[in-house]
């Protein structure tokens, strides 16, 4: 599903996020992300939503060389994927319901698709009753859990996470991971980028860790390599 | 969908093939954007008007100096008629001859109309005239016969063709051409016509600016959700089509306005004009917009809003491909 061959980021200032990169990552796998901030996490999850280009190497998704995609291919790329985003980057003036909708609208869906869709997803992250509020009215946590239903509306390919259960207590994090699994259970790649470490070692999935833009051997610890 | 311009590998071809948009959802997409973006020009009254108030007024400007232009050119033509040709006959020519010639060029189609005017005829207007200031007696009368041409045709090539055919005819002694100051005066319409067109392409360049500027800080209130709709697979079409809306709600309402703005002038104008031009014996010419040129002016207001959009859109897209 996702192969990176030598891949490479470089920020202008010469800042290293990855370097040499590469692993592989099979079609239905779901793979814990861990690693210091400023590990590459981040950097990695933009270069496979295609938001950055790496400055050498290959990613593929799907079968797709990223760096080769044109525009309106970008986002026909981007509809197969279900982002979490740390920032959770919601509509802010619009309601839960427009947020959650959004991917459909994209894609052109039917109203009454939309409408079943976005009530499924809702429910699934326990905001059903929460459509009609903006997100400024919302905690960071429910603003992270809107975040996650948009992300699972369109019954993603591929579902990237960044950070999804930062901002939430153990109880709702252990349900969105359970809803994550739910979602891998039925064939979706997922891959979950966090620093909950005890989250991570309670649920049996690979752990692929980065230290400074490198793929570590050993699984991440808190205090960093031994080397 | 845009293929097979770059080289591909095969595989990386097949599965990125885009799918088909489904139709529906297209059309209900351009319904939501169209009342979406009309609404917003309706909740801020008072900002939307500014920006089409000033798309109307550069709009007026030339075509205030295109309906100036085609009254004018309307009176020069009814001018035109002024415009004579004389012939002097050959004085051995006889009466029924000359006015055989008269009747005879009368029906050629280039002619509007002709006159014949006798020795005798002449001779008596001519000294109706110089009697009254001297005493010159002329025993014998020294006139020629003439016939009076109007043409009526404004192309100066068919004028001259016209011209060259009756100095060969056989009665024509000389032939006088009063037509001189009406070749000057479409010269001086003509310059006056390439001026209003450098000022129309000035103004629309003008127009394109407004709307661009507008669209942009449109785009740029927007920005953080365009970025977001993007991640989620937005097509540029998608991204575009609010704000093209927009400019084109904005061309539509600056091009309505332009077109009432034209009417009051006119209405205030009319009446002037008519008095103005009724001490020279001259009615005055309608100074109103027909319906194709109305048309055609709300379309040029459209387009060239559209137009502005789109560059402003074109800008902001750029900045949003990978890094």
């Amino acid at each position: 599903m996702i192969q990176l061959d030598q891949v490479s980021k470089r920020y202008d200032g010469g800042f290293e996020a990855l370097s040499s990169l590469s692993f592989q990552i099979e079609r239905g796998e779901m793979v814990f992300l861990t690693g210091h901030s400023g590990a590459g996490k981040s950097t990695l999850l933009k270069l496979l939503t295609a938001i950055e280009r790496p400055s050498s190497g290959q990613v593929r998704v799907a079968g797709a060389l990223l760096a080769k995609l044109n525009r309106r291919e970008i986002a026909f790329y981007r509809r197969k994927l279900g982002v979490v985003h740390q920032d959770h980057l919601l509509l802010m003036d619009n309601s839960v319901y427009d947020n959650v909708s959004q991917p459909l609208l994209v894609a052109g869906e039917h109203p009454a698709d939309i409408k079943r869709r976005v009530h499924a997803a809702l429910d699934k992250v326990g905001l059903l009753s929460r459509e009609k509020f903006k997100p400024i009215q919302l905690s960071g946590g429910e603003q992270q859990r809107v975040g996650i239903a948009r992300a699972v509306v369109k019954k993603p390919e591929l579902i990237l996470a960044d950070e999804p259960t930062g901002n939430l207590d153990p109880a709702l994090s252990r349900d969105i991971m359970a809803l994550f699994a739910q979602f891998n259970d039925i064939g979706t790649t997922v891959i979950i980028a966090s620093h909950d470490l005890g989250l991570i070692a309670r649920l049996n999935y690979r752990v692929l860790s980065l230290h400074q833009g490198k793929l570590l051997d050993a699984p991440f610890t808190p205090s960093g390599p031994q080397s | 969908m845009r293929l097979g311009k770059k080289k591909r590998s095969a595989s990386n071809r097949q599965r990125n093939r885009a799918p088909r948009v489904d139709i529906q959802g297209w059309y209900r997409h351009h319904l939501k954007c169209s009342v979406e973006s009309l609404l917003g020009l309706v909740r801020q009254p008072i900002s939307s008007a500014l920006t089409w108030l000033v798309i109307a007024i550069a709009l007026m400007l030339p075509t205030l100096f295109y309906i100036a232009l085609q009254a004018m050119n309307a009176q020069t033509q009814a001018w035109q008629a002024g415009g004579q040709i004389t012939l002097y006959l050959d004085r051995n020519a006889t009466q029924p001859a000359g006015t055989e010639l008269s009747a005879m060029l009368a029906q050629r189609p280039e002619i509007e109309s002709t006159r014949y005017i006798s020795k005798e005829l002449a001779w008596q207007s001519f000294r109706k005239v110089m009697s009254v200031q001297s005493d010159l007696e002329l025993a014998a009368n020294p006139l020629p016969a003439s016939i009076v041409v109007v043409p009526n045709q404004q192309q100066r090539s068919d004028l001259e063709a016209l011209i060259l055919m009756l100095q060969d005819l056989p009665d024509v002694e000389d032939i006088q051409i009063d037509l001189a100051w009406i070749e000057r005066l479409n010269n001086a319409l003509d310059l006056a016509r390439s001026i209003v067109q450098m000022l129309s392409l000035i103004l629309a360049v003008a127009v394109v600016l407004i709307v661009g500027n507008t669209i942009r800080l449109a785009i740029e209130s927007r920005k953080a959700e365009i970025q977001i709709i993007k991640l989620l697979g937005a097509t540029d079409a998608f991204v575009r089509r609010p704000f093209l809306y927009l400019g084109l709600w904005y061309g539509l309402l600056g091009g309505l306005a332009a077109w009432l703005l034209i009417c009051a002038i006119s209405l205030y104008f009319q009446s002037q004009l008519t008095s103005f031009l009724a001490d020279y014996g001259l009615t005055a010419p309608a100074i109103w917009l027909n319906v194709s040129e109305f048309i055609i002016l709300l379309s040029a207001s459209i387009l060239v809003s559209l137009l502005g959009a789109r560059i402003a859109l074109w800008r902001h897209l750029k900045d949003t491909d990978p890094r």
